[in-house]
């Protein structure tokens, strides 16, 4: 799975939409509210060709008194003046409506998709790339967001229009406007042509960026395979040839463009001609008026424009349709690990466990442990050791119940963790993993992980018990030195010591500890032992190590080889056995003695 | 004109389709207004106390010959100067990727691919929005407003400076807007980037999160993120519609002012001589003028993003190529396998102390080499010298006796077939892959080499054999396979110089034996050079030179080395500790 599209079943554009409005419907009293206020600011909209007619007929009407229209051309500009101030405080208000409330259906759509990713289980969120489950909770709403605010607010804006602008020819003469409805075939057709070569063309040309994009990461990265190979020209060619594919599709779309518009330029002229031709007959004939017509010929020009718009905006909620079925992808993911629904609270833990042929594969078939059963007493020192790839990191993993195993049972305190509500398991059992995540912020931030109710003096002394304030206390902000992204600026033993800080703020009731493979200076080794040591003291604790001599003095060692438990028992009786703990042993032992650095 | 050296070229080779454009651009511009005209004369017309039909029609028809005209015309402008646009975009991308060909590992250890990318998407696109709206705006803001000033102009010169006052203020007022704009623009992508950063780092470190049962804190942090993206959102599109509706009142005034004084003067038609149809014409020629004011802000914004993009492109362009043939290189069609280094010192270009120091040895034409080494003691430098990835001193790496650095880089890497250790393999089929070295495939010839690779079973295995493509889109394949894939794709060049780095680390011994095998029987006669830090694959070898923070600490036959080299036989120790630990030396999908 590299994405969540596996999960889930095709949906049809329909389905999208009808999820896509659900979560408008909060909302509906505003939307409506919003139309009717839409309609007001269309009219202010409609209202100057309207005027400029009706003040060329009076201003040119000569039976009128000069003084008549004096008077009329002051009383139009007052109420054309404050038509405008209504009008536009209207149009401030309805936008200021609309924008929020597309704003904030797209952050209760963010929110749920993040909350929904951060309950889903560990494997599944690591089987897709970090930068696809970001994108679902930023880009893709974005488009989203996009989509409410600007596109369908404008194909609302413009059916509202359209709707408008006939309403007001047809009242000014239904004559004209009948003529002028024949022309309306013409537009849809040409609408209805470009909206297919333009959907046709706006795909190739995604799909030759996408190609354009892919080859140019790919190549970057590989360059040096190219040079050493001496095929630069070739892979010069290559790329010539995507790159031409993108600029043909990018010329068929200019010519899809190139010609809807001016065509339909063109259909509106012939609308112009039609509404002169006719007009001037209306006027010679009937009671319609020259001014009228000059109104009449400035709707025209913009009544085409609605529709342009609506065809050319077809293509961003297309876009936005496909974000939505990303996203609708993850929110019908059901997390794979889900609390039974008898689950228990627990409130106590002494510590013991117990693992009882316990079998788990995170492919099916491929076996990480096969049948593991061994008990540990409340208090006690567990540690685990063996080549990588012998499971023993994983074991961890099952005890936090990050997977779900296949046979067996693991039991804490004597009650199967699988009756357990997850998060009180974990709130019990502090971890200190092997590549210690720090987030940006201050180290203060990451000790307590942002959790208010753990005091300063708390996290003091939880540092100073694992001796991580001697190098915290050094430096310039002590406590509220800043971390810089993934803790870059500290040391992979800096690290670890923040993390048994972090671990011990939390007061569980068991340990576990996933050693740092890294190299460690020799100063904060033995920083790292001696608080080992003394964590051993506080509670139940296992330890994945990988250094044999930190776990000299731990009650029990577990030697794990392919998924299977080896030999067990305490140091001391392990090296009497000269087996597997015997050579892992010799193989530190030597690495100390005579290996060079690395 | 705009931008640097790099684009100038392309306004000359593209003048025919700029000139044509422009020209239509213009005379289209021009005779769109000729329109209002024909309307206000009609106007005047129907006013009179007899109409004069005959001049109604003929306007219409003017009319209707001038939309066919325009509609020709903008159909010709936005193909010549939009397309134009497209043509010079292909050529500097093109240009851009092959000056990438040609830059050494130097720069690319110093840029990120990501950022690279940037050129070639978001810098490209800002030239070539110059280049294509960016023209039409400046035309259109230019010329088009100045056809329809003068038009006003001729017909009061009076109301027109008046009325041209507000624009021209409304056209510096929306530059600075427009500058606010994208700053506030630019503070909105900040509340995205934070929120965007947040997201990632909580799901880069879930683990921890869900290790301390975070998530529902985490959660609310995400919230305010999320709420302050909100208030930024709303704070930003609030100035927008405030700009939109201050400049739609402004407009509005104007027009207010134009109908009141010209109705004014309409009145007085007998001492001022402007008609109701004139009126018309002249709230057209106005209504025209919007769109200039607009082009022309919308203009400065373009350009001012364009020229940065453009210095960056630039700067992309001029970086130097650092690896190149020295002035008069040798080019030597026959190399063969002999290969001396002689007390070679290396230090990366960005390095701050020599990964190889004093290294001397000699490999002659036919030998199996091993050169091993743990993590750092030079073994990959070394391959990457051999191979004339970085610069080095004269007199230091000879092959067939001619220096190094005096061959052409071409007659180099002709002789030498590659084993990468991260086995980069392209999204490409499996035959072009392993016929990457050449233009014409071979088809037998690719087989063999899949065959020798021992990886001709697997790929037979996948639905569409030796046309699968491979990567992303495609198939995922194995580590071990992709080794074997990129062994193979070395191999069908038979080369000279063959280096294999780390490039059996990922198959298991079986495998591994396998491969060594076929390329004892293969490789007679010609040289070949392993990198290993598995004594088991290099064991058998006519040769071990072994490496040890970057100097070198013996050389010798497996015996050999037993006897003399202390740290080659600790290595065998800890080698056969670490198998009997594991249990078995089975590698694959540990």
């Amino acid at each position: 799975m590299k994405d969540f599209k596996d999960n889930t079943r095709e949906r049809s554009d329909k389905d999208v939409l009808r999820r896509l409005i659900g979560y408008v419907l909060p909302y509906k009293k505003q939307f409506l509210l919003i139309v009717v206020l839409m309609f007001l600011t269309l009219g202010i909209q409609l209202l100057p060709p309207l005027l400029i007619g009706l003040t060329i007929d009076i201003v040119s009407d000569e039976t009128l008194a000069r003084s008549e229209q004096i008077r009329y051309l002051v009383w139009m500009s007052i109420g054309f003046l404050g038509a405008l101030i209504v009008g536009n405080y209207i149009a401030f208000i309805q936008n200021m409506m609309l924008q929020k409330v597309g704003q904030k259906t797209v952050v209760t759509l963010r929110n749920d998709v993040f909350n929904h990713i951060e309950h889903l289980s560990i494997g599944q969120i690591n089987q897709v790339p970090v930068g696809k489950l970001v994108t679902r909770v930023t880009n893709d709403t974005n488009t989203i967001s996009e989509m409410y605010t600007s596109v369908a607010v404008n194909l609302i804006r413009n059916v509202l229009y359209l709707v408008a602008i006939l309403v007001v020819l047809f009242i000014l003469n239904y004559r004209i406007t009948i003529w002028l409805i024949m022309v309306l075939p013409l537009v849809l057709l040409a609408t209805y042509l470009f909206r297919k070569f333009s959907r046709a063309s706006y795909r190739r040309v995604r799909a030759n960026v996408s190609e354009v994009n892919a080859f140019l990461s790919e190549n970057l990265s590989g360059v040096k395979i190219t040079q050493i190979f001496n095929q630069e020209k070739k892979k010069r060619n290559e790329f010539r040839t995507h790159s031409k594919k993108l600029r043909d599709s990018y010329l068929q779309e200019i010519l899809v463009f190139g010609i809807y518009r001016p065509i339909v330029y063109l259909i509106s002229m012939i609308g112009v001609i039609i509404v002169l031709y006719v007009g001037y007959q209306e006027v010679m004939l009937t009671a319609f008026t020259a001014g009228l017509l000059f109104t009449y010929y400035t709707y025209v020009g913009d009544f085409f424009e609605p529709i342009q718009q609506i065809a050319e905006q077809f293509n961003t909620l297309q876009n936005a349709f496909a974000s939505a079925e990303k996203i609708f992808d993850v929110l019908d993911t059901k997390p794979a690990i889900e609390d039974a629904e008898d689950a228990i609270e627990l409130n106590e833990f002494t510590g013991s466990i117990e693992f009882k042929d316990v079998w788990f594969s995170y492919i099916p078939d491929e076996w990480v442990l096969k049948g593991i059963s061994f008990k540990v007493n409340p208090g006690d020192t567990v540690a685990f050791v063996g080549a990588t790839g012998s499971g023993k990191t994983t074991i961890l993993g099952l005890i936090v119940r990050n997977y779900e195993i296949q046979k067996g049972q693991i039991l804490i305190d004597g009650i199967d963790i699988q009756k357990i509500k997850r998060s009180s398991l974990r709130r019990h059992i502090g971890q200190m993993l092997q590549d210690v995540f720090l987030f940006s912020g201050t180290i203060n931030d990451n000790i307590t992980l942002k959790d208010e109710s753990i005091s300063p003096l708390e996290v003091k002394s939880a540092s100073e018990y694992v001796g991580a304030n001697t190098f915290i206390e050094k430096l310039p902000d002590s406590y509220d030195h800043v971390v810089l992204e993934r803790g870059n600026n500290f040391s992979s033993g800096q690290r670890q010591l923040i993390s048994f800080a972090r671990a011990l703020v939390y007061k569980p009731s068991l340990m576990i500890l996933d050693e740092a493979t890294a190299n460690i200076d020799s100063e904060t080794e033995e920083l790292i032992q001696e608080s080992m040591e003394k964590m051993m003291n506080i509670s139940t604790m296992l330890i994945v190590a990988h250094r044999l001599s930190t776990i000299q003095h731990s009650d029990k060692i577990i030697v794990m080889q392919k998924g299977e438990i080896k030999e067990e028992g305490s140091h001391q009786a392990l090296l009497k056995l000269k087996g597997l703990y015997y050579n892992l042993y010799q193989l530190q032992y030597d690495e100390k003695e005579s290996a060079p650095a690395i | 004109m705009l931008l640097g050296k790099h684009f100038r070229k392309y306004y000359l080779k593209y003048a025919a389709y700029f000139l044509v454009g422009i020209a239509v651009l213009i005379y289209v511009d021009w005779v769109q207004l000729d329109i209002p005209k024909y309307v206000g004369g009609i106007i005047d017309t129907l006013k009179a106390v007899t109409p004069d039909e005959e001049m109604i029609r003929s306007s219409i028809l003017s009319i209707a010959i001038l939309a066919i005209t325009i509609t020709i015309g903008r159909f010709l402008w936005r193909y010549t100067i939009f397309g134009a646009s497209r043509r010079i975009e292909f050529q500097l991308r093109n240009t851009m990727f092959a000056h990438a060909t040609k830059l050494s590992q130097s720069f690319y250890s110093q840029e990120k691919v990501g950022g690279l990318m940037t050129h070639f998407i978001n810098d490209l696109e800002a030239v070539r929005m110059i280049f294509g709206p960016g023209i039409l705006m400046l035309i259109d803001g230019v010329v088009f407003g100045a056809f329809a000033l003068y038009r006003m102009a001729s017909l009061n010169v009076r109301m027109t400076l008046y009325a041209a006052i507000p624009m021209v203020i409304l056209t510096v007022v929306m530059v600075i807007i427009r500058k606010r704009i994208s700053l506030m623009f630019k503070k909105r992508q900040e509340a995205f980037e934070r929120l965007s950063d947040f997201t990632q780092e909580n799901f880069s470190g879930i683990t921890v999160i869900k290790a301390f049962v975070r998530e529902m804190k985490e959660f609310m942090f995400f919230q305010k993120k999320n709420e302050d993206l909100y208030d930024s959102n709303i704070k930003f599109v609030k100035y927008i519609v405030w700009v939109n509706i201050g400049v739609g009142i402004a407009l509005n005034i104007v027009i207010l002012m134009i109908i009141f004084f010209g109705s004014y003067m309409v009145l007085n038609v007998e001492s001022t001589g402007f008609t109701a149809g004139q009126l018309t014409e002249y709230l057209s020629y106005f209504f025209a003028l919007i769109w200039p004011t607009m082009a022309l802000s919308q203009f400065m914004q373009i350009f001012g993003q364009a020229k940065a993009s453009a210095v960056r492109i630039e700067k992309f362009l001029d970086s130097e190529i650092e690896v190149k043939d020295a002035e008069g290189a040798l080019h030597i069609d026959d190399l063969k396998g002999r290969i001396q280094v002689k007390n070679l010192t290396f230090q990366y270009p960005d390095g701050d102390r020599p990964v190889l120091k004093n290294v001397s040895f000699e490999i002659k034409q036919g030998e199996m080499v091993g050169i091993l080494g743990r993590t750092g003691s030079g073994k990959s430098s070394l391959v990457d010298l051999l191979l004339r990835i970085y610069n080095l001193e004269e007199n230091q790496v000879f092959i067939d006796g001619n220096d190094i650095m005096k061959l052409s880089i071409e007659s180099v890497r002709n002789a030498m077939g590659y084993v990468p250790q991260d086995n980069f393999l392209f999204s490409d089929t499996i035959t072009a892959n392993i016929g990457f070295s050449f233009n014409e495939l071979d088809e037998e010839k690719i087989k063999e080499s899949a065959k020798l690779a021992d990886v001709y079973d697997n790929v037979m295995e996948f639905k569409e054999q030796f046309n699968t493509i491979l990567g992303e889109r495609g198939v995922t394949v194995s580590g071990g396979q992709k080794q074997r894939i990129s062994i193979a794709r070395a191999l069908a060049k038979n080369p000279e110089i063959l280096i294999l780095d780390d490039s059996v680390s990922a198959v298991d011994t079986k495998t591994e034996e396998a491969i060594i095998k076929n390329l004892y029987r293969i490789r007679k006669g010609k040289t070949t050079i392993f990198i290993a830090h598995r004594i088991s694959t290099v064991k058998k070898m006519d040769k071990i030179i072994l490496l040890n923070q970057g100097e070198v600490s013996a050389i010798g036959s497996h015996a050999e080395l037993m006897k003399t080299s202390p740290l080659y036989q600790d290595m065998v120790k800890r080698q056969t500790l670490e198998n009997l630990v594991q249990g078995g030396a089975n590698h694959e999908g540990l």
